[in-house]
């Protein structure tokens, strides 16, 4: 199965490539360095997924004490803090040409800054406590807790007035951009989003075999 | 004419590369050290039991 994920992947991100460098148009006002939107959307949609797969298997967790929502949780959260620094790394190198600063204490990008934080913070809790009990449990409070921290970072820019622009997906009505452009960035998203299922398959799997080893 | 910043595309692309095939690499050796242990410290046979 994770074999099957990862090809699919591998396959999705060659696709991913040749729609953003040789199918979507070069923009009209950025130039060609709008192409890094092709990474940076698609690695924080996926973040998002990640957190939200992450508060769903804490409260499974929570609920019904089940190592495998723990270890789905932690694989999630694991997979979704590269994501997001991507995105952050991704956002920045944009930012520097476009708005002629890396970074800037805008409410978006420090909301996702504070999302990146809280769940390396989670990472950290997760490896301070030897009780693997206790660790999943404290874990699983502190996921649903940073979980409220992804609306935050999606409607920041309505919420408050940013440097950053709105949301070109996720939001109400239709996509207000090209076809061409649409079409990269969507095809980019699935890729993205097959990669995020590789590697947590991958990661869940490791974290089985280390509490198979460890009992 | 907008200047184009290829330096600066290949740079977030590259970065992106180098990130994800290093996470990669480290799910895959990980998963070979497990093998390893698992192997290792599972119980043996006797020649005619097995």
């Amino acid at each position: 199965m994770s074999r099957i994920l990862g090809w699919l992947a591998a396959l999705g991100l060659a696709a991913g490539l040749v729609m953003a460098f040789g199918v979507a148009p070069r923009e009209a006002t950025q130039g060609n360095v709008q192409r890094i939107m092709y990474l940076h959307v698609p690695t924080v949609l996926v973040a998002y997924l990640a957190f939200v797969v992450v508060l769903v298997a804490s409260i499974a967790y929570l609920w019904r004490r089940d190592p495998a929502a723990d270890r789905l949780a932690h694989a999630s959260a694991e997979v979704g803090v590269l994501f997001t620094g991507l995105t952050i790394a991704a956002g920045a190198i944009w930012g520097k040409p476009t708005w002629g600063t890396w970074w800037t204490w805008d409410a978006r990008l420090t909301s996702v800054a504070i999302l990146f934080v809280m769940y390396l913070g989670y990472l950290l809790l997760r490896g301070m406590i030897e009780d693997r009990e206790r660790g999943a449990r404290y874990a699983a409070v502190v996921g649903i807790v940073a979980a409220l921290d992804v609306p935050l970072v999606h409607f920041s820019v309505y919420w408050w007035r940013t440097l950053h622009q709105p949301p070109s997906l996720l939001k109400p009505g239709p996509a207000s951009m090209p076809d061409g452009i649409l079409a990269a960035l969507l095809v980019n998203v699935v890729s993205f989003a097959l990669l995020y299922a590789y590697f947590v398959a991958k990661r869940v799997t490791i974290l089985r075999r280390e509490g198979e080893v460890l009992a | 004419m907008t200047a184009d910043h290829w330096g600066f595309v290949l740079a977030a692309y590259g970065l992106a590369a180098v990130a994800l095939t290093l996470y990669w690499r480290h799910l895959c050796r990980r998963e070979r050290e497990l093998s390893k242990m698992v192997k290792a410290s599972s119980p043996r046979l006797p020649r005619h039991q097995a």
